[in-house]
Order: structure tokens, then C-alpha cells, then sequence
């Protein structure tokens, strides 16, 4: 227990840790010193010199220490002859601070005045303007007139790409160095740094790509000026204009909360549109940032290309029709559907949908599956994440261990919360074939083969024991669908032996999933490794097996009839007998499950599209047609159906789900200085499942064995794939990779390929695609590293085979 | 019937006496719309946009106006200039400038928010439409016409000379 | 390829010898003195090279040459007359020194001379506020302090500086 401390600021008297720094102890107290450089969440540096405040402290006499006291008993205050920075003083016992004497105001002036010497007269056109610390502060602190001659003020670059997703003005910068510092003490990408010295200090990036980090969108909420914009919201709308609505990031696992900013629009033709995503406060999943793919890869719902009716296969084309033909027809088919009905969904629809979809399927004889190639699930619902779980806890004695998966590429946020419970003191394990980023901070690692996965658990055991808490995060680099189960098996079987059960919080599995509600999907019961082919009627939903697997065109084609619900005419669809259009998560709501099982709700932001209907909505309306009685029209009429049916949601309601507490820091957009322009969480900050005990284990499958050949191709993750839904957004363009093979110089040798050079792909046999050849000497030999989701299918480890005629050399 | 009082006979006098007397005064009403009446200074009249001599566009897409409208009449949108494609000096312009009329109260509060004098009240109150949709009076609607021996907007400039959005007022390339 | 390691592979061994191995990140100022030893600047190959040695990010070392006046990231003349024009210096006269001398050369702060011997920069606090105007040289005899010059001063000097040159 920390030592407590109390002090006066401002006559009022407040209690808090020992070594809080004033400026948080004020805040704590409801009492706010201005600052432009400290930030809740980074190291005071004190360079702004704007928390400037009077400090007193009480006297001791010098031969005995005993405290001199005033005539009238209260302790003798003496302060110091300078103004004191509060964000580096940590508060002592009895201290007094001031922050309203004439002499405090007059120094805020004075900086302010100083700050101002050459800042531009942009605030009209200042994309922060109306958001802005600076602005905020000049309002209540600032002089009414600068004594500096306009003529004087320096003229410098106002357009520079810091890379292709932040500009930064120069003559706007305050030389705060929260962007710096963000990068180097929690992104861990010291990317940015200052050049130059004096006046002439300016903000610089060396790095190839330019602004090098996969959180560099966080520092333009941070920035307490309009110095550094995003490229996506430049000039987009003024803040005042913009309305917030909650929302939850799909694009991965970790759930981050986010606010998304809407205004109408004049090019979408009078629409609200989403002008720009920004991370919502929730210290137990995302605390205040969001990584560059939630923020800038929002733009897939607007594409021109979304399905906005029913089509129906006439005359082998597929022909726009009513929803009510399009239904009576899935409803003819489906009538007595029994085992021939197999419904295929994807990972990132909500748990509502999930849900109608499985009691309609079910409802009618056929089955259920979840279309994945990383599996796992069953384990992970036994041994996830309980109640009472924060990664934000975990520190020494703790142990945190990474089996098969590079967190940065697959799950930005948790990365981050990995490398900070690293640093307060947090046994990390890193165990992958490869180097990974996240080593950097690991206490351990652990290196193995490809395909040898397993072999290395008899040495895990030994290194976890004794931890006081063990939470494994596994995932799917090199693995396919069974490989990765077996690997949960082996994780699932570690907590067992060990003695970490997930009654206890902060002990767990997590499964670091490709989609938003993967782990929602697991938890209502559905099942991966379905066999298409064995089914005649197919209804794939939010799914497109077809883009990755021939065999999955073959089934749709020998299959009786196929439904295939999307957002986009996919290459699955494109095969379907019926499309039904569907909502984007932005156009409606729902509830998502995190990784770490976490229930979070997220609202309505826009209008949908045309005739498009939620996915839950369009099962219920089947339902109605086959008298199978379900909820449509509200995902609140489907949850309490889901609480009062599986058993890790019993208890919930939307209304837990809305809970929010006191969270440190304590951010709201009132004082945009202290924490930036990220929202505070007004909208609920989620549950944990309820931990499933009694759940039965399934027995651990084998591990499958590697494909025999000398070299081979594994799949492995990179955060902006050629997805849909990243590559639909224009700011991220630039920076989508080549699809590439990434090989090591031996074997590059022995294929006769070289650095840089474009050959055409195929794995296990499939459509050649042009990569490009990456020699990379921390690539294991003997294996092939190819992206998932980056044109060409690959979802285990599988041969390959290269052609060099066919393409040219790059 | 008895004969008037004099006092009502002295009243009728009186009004009729005025009557002749205004038929030889000048007449107040005039020949609308062939002749028409005085504006003063402070008229406010329908909004126009401004431009600088060299034609570009004072407005700078800053949607302040806006802001500032009571009536919630004026839309804004802003996109960024280039020197290859330039509307105003500095990095922003409206892309998009609507003012609803039908909205509008007149009461100039957007040209008192107006960083750049871009948006001014001006003499034209001949305000008629058939629609509502022609009552919304876009931005090709509001802008002046290009002064004598400017150029139209968007302009191909040099590079480096238009960057100051709200420039010292009299000369854009300050 | 790390070319700067290839290039003085015993000298790069020699500076990383005096810090401890886990920090070697220590090493980076000795290593960019190294690396403008020949060319007289640190070029962005070289600045990548450090980095790697060192285990830093090419922003981190690009930062101290921006920071430190006596790295450069930019071929320049032979001689660099670095004229502090900070504030107590410029009440000094150092900001009207700095453009009369770049008058008489006939270059703009930060330009070098046809000849490509002298170039003339403005640079932050030498400390020497009280002998200003004043700057700093780096020439094959090490760094050496200019004090209370004068134009007039300064030309000279640089008359005596293309003699020898001429001479060699």
C-alpha cells in the first residue's frame, strides 16, 4: 500500500498518493492547472512551463526538524522565491500549493504571451480550432494583446508529411514534445524526434516509411495545437460542427472503444456521413488510444460498391428483386431444409446475429459453423478471461506469455498493453519461430520450428510456475485450423497443470482472433472446420470462403441452393442462387465479444444504405416465413433471448453493459489540455463473460503434421492486408505492402529469386499471384512466410511453388 | 334631421381642406420596380462572397458564419488548396457554400464572424424563388464575378506565395 | 549492407569497447565524428548505419546532429563559420555581423562561397554571449573560437585562411 500524502491546493485540502505530481492532485481534487506538455499517461518533462504554480512547504527548525509553527498553531508555510512546475513537484506531506495568486496568473500570461510570439494566425482554418488546448487556454489565461510586432513572427513549412497519415506545421508547434515522447515511451517506435535547436526546433521523422508506427493517428489527439493533422480529417470539418456517437473497432479482437464523428455531407449527397474515428476512454481495454487501422480503416461502409438489394438468380444472372421474393424464395428452399442446411458465418458479425442465425439454422434441422482459419474457440470459452480481468493489473510476479502470434501486426492495442505490464515488472514470454517486435520487451523468449509448436510446452511449464497470474495470448502465425487448436490444447492444458484457473482474474487464454467478434461466435456455441461440400443448401453469411479456398466454389456450385448475405458482391457471392444485403456495423447496433471476453455494446452512427437490413433482422424475417418465431427489428429484443440462453451471459443487460465508473485519468473533452482530444466514456465500458466452469473440455486434437518439402509456405499477419475493409480506405493506400514471400537468403538462392524481384505464387496448387521477394535472414530456413488476406489464399502451412518466366523481374 | 353643429361643420372643413392640400404634394409612393427606393449604408441586403483583386476567393472555408448563425442557415464544407488548383490564399477553401434564404433573418452575424470580410450584407433585397430547393443560394450564386483583370478561380499559381489563410488583410500574399 | 562498419571496422570496435555492451547506444556521438571524419558531413547512409549499430532509430541519431552544431547532415565549404545569433548575442550586434559578412561574401546565411572553402551559418547559444559578435570554426587544427570580431576582423581571416589553401 502506498504511502498516503495531504496537501492544500488552493485551500482545499486533498489526499493522494505519495509521488502524485501536483498537476494530478489538483485534478484529482476537481482543481485544474493549465499544461501543454504533461500528459496523465507520460513522464513529466516540465518544458512548457505553463502548470507554473506557488509551492510552499511547511518549516522545520534546523536543529531539531520539529515543525515552526505560526502564532496561532498552524504550521509556519514557506514558499519558494520561484514559481514551481507542477507536473515534475510530487507532492510532499503538508505542502501548499497556489495557483490563483496574482503572481501564478501573471506567469500564465507571460508564457502564453510567450507561446504566442510566432504562433500563425490560423485558428479559422486551424483543423484544431474549437478543440484546442492552446486556443482554450489563451481564452483563460492569455493576454488580450501580444506585445510582438506581426511583421516579426518566423515563416516556416506548413505542409509537411510526416509519412502519408500525419502533416505537421511547423509554424504551429509548441515544441511540447508529447508526439516525441508518446512515440518513444509508449508506442516504443522513437520515430519522431526534434532537430535543431532554439527557435529553430522543429519536429522531424527519419524513418523509410516516414512516421514509421502503427499509432501515429494518437498523436495528433494529444497534440495540444493544430500542429500535427490527419491526413484523413485535414480540413474535414470543424470540431463544433460534429456529432459523437459510441462505437466499438471491428477491425480486431482487442474491441477498442471509439467515438466516431459525423456530419452531414454535401458530396454523399446530403448524408451523415463518419468524418473521422477517435479513440473513447476505457483503461481496461484501450485506455485512451486506438491504433492508425481503427482510425483511418472506417471507410469501407461508404463504398459505392455495397449491395444495397436483394438479388436473385434469373437465367444464370443475378436480378435486383424485393426483399419479399427474395425471402418467399430462401423460404421455399429452406422449408424441411433438416441436415442439408449448413450456415456458414464470419467472425465480425455481432453476438444478436450470431445468435438468430444459429436458432434459425437450428430451427430447421441444418447446423451451424463459423468460417475461420484459426481455431481454438472451445478452449478459449473454457479458459478465457473472467470478471475482474484488466491487462492494465498485471506486473511483477505476473506472466504474460505471446505463443505464435506478432502482436503489433495482429492486435496494435495489445501490444502496447503488453509492453507496459512488461515494463511495470511483468514476466513477458515471447515464443515464435521468429523475431517479433514485442521481443524487445520480453523477459524470455522462446524460439521453435514451424510445425513444432507443441514442443516447446514441457519447457513453458517450467517457466510459468510460480506466477502469480498467467495470461496466454495465442495465435495463428504458421498455423491453420487445426494447428492452432491444438496449440489452445496444449495452452488450455498449461493452465490446468499449472494452477492458473480463470475463477481467479487476470488468469486466462486469449486468442488473438482475425475478426472483431470471433470470440462472441466461440462463446454461443458455434464450431469451425465445417465441410461445405457435405451440405445442399448453403447460407454463408458475412463470409467469403470462396476468396480464399477453391474448394469452396466447387461445394457453392455443387450445392442445391446458396444464400449468401454481405455487404459486398464477394467472390462468394458472385456464386450465390440469392445475395440478401446487410448492414455495416456502423449502420446499427449490437454487441461485440473482445478477445479478452469482454461484452461491449456498440450504437448506430449512420444511415444504411439502400434496402439493406441487419443480419439478425434478415434471419428473423426468414424465421417468420418458416414459422420459426424470432426477434427481429431490435438487437434488444435478441439479448436478453442470449442472456437467458448461454450460460456465459447470464445476468447481463444492455444496463451493465452502459456502466461506466471513475476512470484515472480523468478525461473528458472539457480540458482537452490534460488528455487530449479522446473522448471520455459516457456509453459503458463492458463486462466480462461469465466464466464458464463447468463447461466440458474437448479432448486435445493432434497436431497436424507439415506438408513434406524442402521449403515451406506458412501464413503469417500483417495489420494492413489487401482486405476489403483496409483497402477500401483511401488515406491507408500508400501504405499497403506488395503482396510478398519473405524468404531467407539461402533459400531465395535455392529458388533463384532475388531481393526486390516480382514472381508469380502458388500455394498448395492454387491461381498463381505476383508477389514480391523479400530476403529476410530472420526468417527461418526452410519456411516461407506469405501474408493472409493479401491476394494469395494461404491459411496453413502448405507447399508452394514459384514461377519466375511468367513475370517479368521488377 | 337637425343641421350639423358648427364645431362638425368646422371638422369636415378641416379634413377636407387636408385632402385638397395633398393633392398638390409629392406623391411618397413610387414606380416599383421601375424606379426604386434608397438604400442605406447599413442595408443588409442578400449575402455575396468577396473576392481579392486577383479573383481568388476571400472566403476560407472556416465555417465560422456558420458558427455564428443564429438561424442555422449557412452550410459550410472545406477542402485544401493547392498551388496547382487554388480557390483562396492559404491552405483551405469552401468547398461547398450554401446559404438557405428561406432560414436567413438578415441580421449579419456572419459578417461580423468572418475572419476575412469574405461574406458581406450587400443592397440586393429582390429575393424570389419558386422552390425551396432554389432558395438554398449555392456558392457559384454568392461569389462576385471576377474583378477586371483577375482570374477566375481555381487558379495555377506560384508556388510558396498564397500561404496565409487570413492574410494581413489588404494584400493576400503577406 | 552496413557500409560504415565495413569502412572502419577496427575504429567502430574500438568506440564500442568503451560502453558496456547493452548500452550501446552511448556510442553514437563518437561514431558520428567518425562519420564525418572524411566527407566533413554524416550522410543519410551513414546516419542508417549508426543506427543500426548503435540500436536506435535513424530519427534518434538524425536528432543529435540537428541538436549539436558541430555535426552536419550537409556537405558544406571547407571551413564553417558558425556565428551564434541567439539573443544576447544578437543584442550584441551578432545578427548585423552575420549579414555584413555575408554581404561582403556575397552568399546568404547557410550558403557557401563559389570557392567552396568558407560556408557561413547561423547557429544556437556557443556560450560566449559576452564577446559577441563570435564564432566558432572547425578546421584540421580542431574547433576554434572567434571572439569581439569585426567584419573587417573576419575577412581577414579569411584572406590568410585561401592563402594557405592556395599554398597547399
Amino acid at each position: 500500500m502506498t504511502r498516503e500524502v495531504t496537501l492544500t491546493i488552493d485551500g482545499k485540502q486533498v489526499t493522494v498518493p505519495a509521488g502524485t505530481v501536483i498537476v494530478d492532485a489538483a485534478r484529482k481534487a476537481g482543481i485544474d492547472i493549465p499544461v501543454f506538455c504533461y500528459h496523465p499517461k507520460m513522464e513529466p518533462v516540465g518544458m512548457c512551463r505553463m502548470c507554473l504554480v506557488e509551492v510552499g512547504r511547511p518549516m522545520r527548525d534546523r536543529a531539531t526538524g520539529e515543525p515552526i509553527l505560526e502564532e496561532d498553531g498552524s504550521p509556519k508555510i514557506q514558499f519558494g522565491p520561484k514559481l514551481e512546475t507542477a507536473c515534475t513537484v510530487p507532492v510532499s506531506e503538508g505542502m501548499v500549493v497556489v495557483g490563483l495568486s496574482e503572481k501564478v496568473q501573471a506567469a500564465r500570461k507571460d508564457i502564453l504571451e510567450f507561446l504566442l510570439t510566432s504562433h500563425p494566425l490560423d485558428c479559422p482554418i486551424c483543423d484544431k480550432g474549437g478543440e484546442c488546448p492552446l486556443q482554450d487556454l489563451t481564452m483563460a489565461y492569455g493576454p488580450s494583446e501580444s506585445r510582438f510586432i506581426y511583421d516579426e513572427k518566423m515563416h516556416l513549412e506548413k505542409h509537411v508529411p510526416l509519412g502519408d497519415l500525419i502533416y505537421l506545421d511547423r509554424e504551429r508547434c509548441i515544441q511540447c514534445a508529447r508526439c516525441i515522447r508518446f512515440q518513444d515511451e509508449i508506442a516504443g517506435d522513437a520515430v519522431l524526434e526534434f532537430y535543431h535547436r532554439g527557435r529553430h526546433t522543429d519536429v522531424i521523422t527519419n524513418s523509410e516509411p516516414g512516421f514509421d508506427s502503427y499509432w501515429s493517428g494518437n498523436t495528433t489527439d494529444i497534440c495540444p495545437v493544430g500542429a500535427l493533422t490527419t491526413a484523413d480529417f485535414r480540413f474535414g470539418a470543424r470540431p463544433w460542427e460534429l456529432k459523437n456517437a459510441a462505437s466499438i473497432c471491428t477491425h480486431c479482437p482487442v474491441g477498442c472503444n471509439l467515438t466516431y464523428n459525423t456530419r452531414r455531407e454535401a458530396k454523399s449527397g446530403g448524408n451523415v456521413v463518419i468524418k473521422r474515428a477517435m479513440p473513447r476512454q476505457n483503461e481496461e481495454v484501450n485506455e485512451l488510444w486506438i491504433c492508425d487501422k481503427g482510425r483511418f480503416a472506417y471507410h469501407f461502409a461508404e463504398s459505392e460498391e455495397r449491395l444495397t438489394q436483394p438479388l436473385v438468380r434469373k437465367n444464370g444472372e443475378l436480378t435486383p428483386v424485393d426483399w419479399d421474393e427474395a425471402l418467399t424464395l430462401i423460404a421455399s428452399q429452406f422449408r424441411n431444409a433438416g441436415e442439408r442446411l449448413l450456415t456458414l458465418v464470419g467472425g465480425r458479425l455481432p453476438n444478436e446475429d450470431l445468435f438468430n442465425l444459429k436458432q434459425l439454422t437450428e430451427g430447421l434441422g441444418g447446423k451451424v459453423a463459423l468460417h475461420t482459419y484459426m481455431g481454438g474457440g472451445e478452449y478459449v470459452v473454457r479458459h478465457g478471461l473472467s470478471a475482474g480481468s484488466n491487462l492494465g493489473d498485471l506486473g511483477a510476479g505476473d506472466t504474460v506469455m505471446v505463443i505464435a502470434s506478432d502482436l503489433e501486426e495482429e492486435a496494435p492495442l495489445w501490444y502496447l498493453r503488453l509492453k507496459q505490464a512488461a515494463e511495470r515488472g511483468a514476466k513477458l514470454i515471447v515464443a515464435n519461430p521468429r523475431p517479433t517486435k514485442l521481443e524487445r520487451y520480453a523477459g524470455e523468449v522462446v524460439r521453435y520450428t514451424y510445425g513444432q509448436e507443441l514442443s516447446i510446452f514441457d519447457d513453458l511449464k517450467a517457466k510459468v510456475a510460480g506466477a502469480t497470474n498467467l495470461v496466454i495470448f495465442f495465435g495463428s502465425e504458421g498455423l491453420g485450423l487445426a494447428g492452432s487448436k491444438a496449440l489452445a490444447a496444449a495452452c488450455a492444458d498449461l493452465f490446468v497443470s499449472s494452477g492458473h484457473e480463470n475463477t481467479k482474474p487476470n488468469n486466462g487464454l486469449v486468442g488473438v482472433w482475425p475478426a472483431a467478434n470471433t470470440q462472441g461466435a466461440w462463446e454461443l456455441g458455434f464450431t469451425a472446420g465445417a465441410d461445405l461440400g457435405a451440405a445442399s443448401l448453403l447460407y454463408i453469411v458475412a463470409a467469403d470462403p470462396v476468396s480464399d479456398d477453391t474448394a469452396a466454389a466447387e461445394a457453392i456450385q455443387n450445392a442445391d441452393f446458396t444464400v449468401v448475405q454481405d455487404l459486398f458482391l464477394s467472390e462468394t457471392a458472385a456464386l450465390a442462387d440469392v445475395v440478401l444485403p446487410a448492414q455495416a456495423q456502423v449502420e446499427r447496433e449490437g454487441t461485440f465479444v473482445s478477445g479478452e471476453r469482454r461484452l461491449q455494446r456498440f450504437y448506430p452512427i449512420v444511415t444504411a444504405p439502400g434496402q439493406t437490413r441487419p443480419d439478425f433482422d434478415i434471419a428473423a424475417a426468414i424465421g417468420e416465413k418458416l414459422d420459426i418465431e424470432l426477434k427481429g427489428r431490435f438487437p434488444s429484443l435478441v439479448f436478453p433471448q442470449i442472456c437467458a440462453q448461454v450460460p456465459a451471459f447470464a445476468g447481463l443487460t444492455y444496463q451493465k453493459l452502459a456502466e461506466v465508473h471513475p476512470q484515472w485519468p480523468l478525461v473528458d473533452r472539457s480540458d482537452r489540455y490534460y488528455g487530449g482530444t479522446s473522448y471520455g466514456n459516457q456509453q459503458g465500458l463492458g463486462v466480462h463473460l461469465q466464466a464458464a466452469e463447468a463447461r466440458e473440455i474437448p479432448a486435445a486434437p493432434t497436431a497436424p503434421a507439415l506438408p513434406e518439402a524442402e521449403i515451406i509456405a506458412v501464413p503469417v499477419t500483417t495489420l494492413y492486408d489487401h482486405g476489403r475493409m483496409v483497402a477500401a480506405s483511401p488515406v491507408l493506400q500508400p501504405r499497403l505492402r506488395k503482396p510478398f514471400i519473405r524468404l531467407h537468403p539461402a533459400d531465395a538462392q535455392k529458388l533463384k529469386t532475388t531481393d526486390g524481384m516480382t514472381v508469380g505464387l502458388a500455394v498448395d496448387g492454387g491461381p498463381v499471384a505476383p508477389v514480391l521477394v523479400i530476403e529476410d535472414p530472420a526468417v527461418p530456413q526452410g519456411f516461407a512466410l506469405v501474408a493472409r488476406s493479401m491476394g494469395v489464399p494461404i491459411h496453413q502451412p502448405a507447399t508452394f511453388e514459384i514461377r519466375i518466366a511468367e513475370t517479368s523481374m521488377a | 334631421m337637425a343641421l350639423p353643429e358648427r364645431a362638425q361643420v368646422q371638422e369636415i372643413l378641416r379634413g377636407m381642406w387636408i385632402t385638397f392640400r395633398s393633392m398638390f404634394e409629392k406623391p411618397v409612393t413610387i414606380q416599383y420596380p421601375e424606379v426604386k427606393r434608397r438604400i442605406h449604408t447599413r442595408f443588409r441586403g442578400r449575402h455575396v462572397l468577396n473576392r481579392y483583386e486577383n479573383g481568388l476567393e476571400k472566403c476560407i472555408g472556416c465555417s465560422l458564419c456558420a458558427a455564428a448563425c443564429p438561424a442555422d442557415a449557412i452550410f459550410v464544407e472545406s477542402a485544401e488548396n493547392t498551388d496547382e488548383e487554388r480557390y483562396s490564399p492559404g491552405e483551405r477553401y469552401a468547398s461547398t457554400y450554401e446559404i438557405n434564404m428561406l432560414r436567413c433573418i438578415f441580421c449579419g452575424y456572419c459578417e461580423d464572424a468572418c475572419p476575412t470580410q469574405a461574406i458581406t450584407l450587400e443592397d440586393n433585397y429582390e429575393l424570389s424563388f419558386t422552390s425551396r430547393r432554389d432558395a438554398i443560394y449555392t456558392k457559384e450564386r454568392l461569389l462576385v464575378p471576377v474583378p477586371e483583370g483577375g482570374k477566375p478561380t481555381p487558379q495555377k499559381v506560384e508556388p510558396g506565395v498564397f500561404t496565409r489563410a487570413v492574410p494581413e488583410m489588404a494584400d493576400p500574399t503577406d | 549492407m552496413n557500409k560504415l562498419a565495413e569502412r572502419y571496422p577496427e575504429e567502430i570496435q574500438a568506440i564500442l569497447a568503451k560502453y558496456p555492451p547493452e548500452h550501446k547506444r552511448s556510442a553514437v556521438m563518437p561514431l558520428l565524428y567518425l562519420a564525418q571524419r572524411e566527407g566533413g558531413y554524416v550522410s543519410k547512409h551513414d546516419i542508417a548505419d549508426i543506427a543500426e549499430i548503435c540500436g536506435i532509430t535513424t530519427s534518434e541519431v538524425a536528432s543529435l546532429i540537428g541538436f549539436y552544431t558541430l555535426y552536419h547532415d550537409e556537405p558544406a565549404g571547407k571551413i564553417r563559420i558558425q556565428v551564434c545569433n541567439d539573443l544576447p548575442c544578437a543584442l550584441r550586434g551578432a545578427d548585423d555581423f552575420l549579414k555584413e559578412l555575408c554581404d561582403a561574401l556575397g552568399i546568404q546565411p547557410g550558403e557557401t562561397t563559389p570557392d567552396g572553402l568558407i560556408t557561413v551559418e547561423a547557429v544556437m547559444c556557443l556560450a560566449a554571449c559576452d564577446k559577441a559578435p563570435m564564432f566558432q570554426t572547425q578546421t584540421g587544427e580542431g574547433l576554434q573560437y572567434h571572439e569581439n570580431m569585426t567584419v573587417e576582423k573576419t575577412l581577414a581571416l579569411i584572406e590568410s585562411w585561401r592563402e594557405k589553401e592556395a599554398a597547399q
